[in-house]
């Protein structure tokens, strides 16, 4: 997924006149839509469909130390208006693992989710 | 129409994309599932996009689920389009008239007369994290005290007084996620039809829009505006306009599993 850039306003609205990631799609065809009782609905085995619908579970205790890892990244110094770019002049990639795992979590609607996961635990 | 009876046999099981007007059938030239072909089967003022579906079990590919939005995308190009849900498949053609169209006749015809002219558009709204994040600790002293103590320590040393931070944090990002979510919807709300919210998850909001060609306009003003005024802590994409799935239920058609 594209991560806006600072700039105008418009650069924080992304449009698509049709969804292009599997999640995307999945979301518009799986869970919505007419459905009735007579229809037999086709297996969905096979694909990785079953971890691709899943919601993100991160236990709490993950996301709790997570977010005080963002917390304590942020450059306060800076009032207000800092954006990615800033971050990625502080030459140190660890700190910014929690960012990482934020933005991990939409791309782990992807086959990967399994080795995606591991990652931000670590 | 390129109905064609003899695209497969009768016993053969039928996928169904979606239903129209009987009297609006749009050419759906590409394969479905499964790579079968397309037509129409017509009941009264109906008609239901079907293609055969070979026996036995199907392993569903990734193209399998673009085919069956593609189709859907391709009816809707030409006019009104009531989605199914992926995977919904009768026995025969002849059950697709004899177990849907016949006995949700009327039904299926009100929601083509609901639909008819509208769009539907998914929002997904999320934080620029550190704007927010930002935000959340210069509006709590006890949130920016915490952070200054933990910041230094090392993960051990810290970790009771880093844990009750992200506690902190995480409720402050719940209660400004709900403000902000609730202020696109009303934001949005008075140029849409219908909206269906769906679990935003880590996200502030997630939803699918039903508007009308004639709000299509303001509604697409209406977002750039609140864009413009939440930039830099917002970041709004927008999908559309789609074929309305999230607003084409029938009564008893919610999911069983």
């Amino acid at each position: 997924m594209a991560v806006a850039q600072r700039g105008t306003g418009s650069n924080y609205l992304q449009r698509a006149p049709s969804p292009s990631g599997l999640a995307d799609v999945l979301s518009v065809i799986l869970d919505k839509g007419i459905v009735i009782d007579a229809f037999v609905r086709i297996s969905v085995i096979g694909i990785e469909l079953i971890t691709i619908d899943a919601r993100i579970v991160i236990a709490s205790v993950d996301t709790y130390l997570r977010f005080a890892e963002a917390v304590n990244r942020l450059d306060l110094t800076e009032s207000g208006g800092m954006g990615l770019e800033d971050l990625k002049g502080d030459g140190n990639g660890t700190k910014r693992k929690a960012q990482g795992a934020i933005e991990g979590a939409k791309e782990k609607l992807t086959p990967n989710r399994d080795k995606e996961s591991e990652k931000s635990r670590s | 129409m390129t109905a064609s009876p003899t695209e497969a046999p009768a016993t053969a099981a039928a996928y169904v994309y979606g239903v129209v007007a009987a009297e609006a059938i749009p050419p759906i030239e590409r394969q479905g599932v499964a790579d079968a072909r397309v037509r129409a089967i017509a009941e009264g003022s109906v008609a239901a996009l079907v293609s055969g579906l070979p026996p036995g079990e199907l392993r569903i590919r990734r193209r399998d689920l673009l085919s069956h939005l593609h189709v859907l995308e391709d009816a809707f190009a030409e006019g009104t389009v009531v989605p199914c849900a992926f995977g919904m498949v009768l026995s025969s053609e002849e059950a697709v008239r004899s177990e849907f169209l016949e006995p949700r006749h009327d039904e299926l015809a009100g929601l083509l007369r609901r639909l008819d002219g509208h769009a539907q558009l998914n929002l997904r709204v999320a934080y620029a994290e550190d704007v927010v994040l930002q935000e959340i600790v210069a509006g709590d002293p006890t949130i920016a005290q915490l952070r200054e103590q933990t910041r230094g320590l090392s993960e051990e040393a810290g970790y009771s007084m880093r844990m009750r931070l992200g506690e902190l944090v995480a409720a402050a990002l719940a209660a400004v996620r709900e403000g902000d979510g609730q202020m696109i919807l009303e934001r949005l709300a008075p140029k849409a039809a219908d909206i269906v919210v769906d679990d935003p998850g880590e996200d502030v909001l997630k939803a699918s829009f039903l508007v009308a060609g004639k709000d299509a306009e303001a509604f697409d003003r209406e977002i750039e505006r609140v864009a413009e005024e939440q930039a830099p802590r917002l970041r709004i994409d927008v999908v559309g306009p789609l074929p309305p799935s999230a607003f084409a239920t029938l009564e008893q058609g919610a999911w069983d599993s």
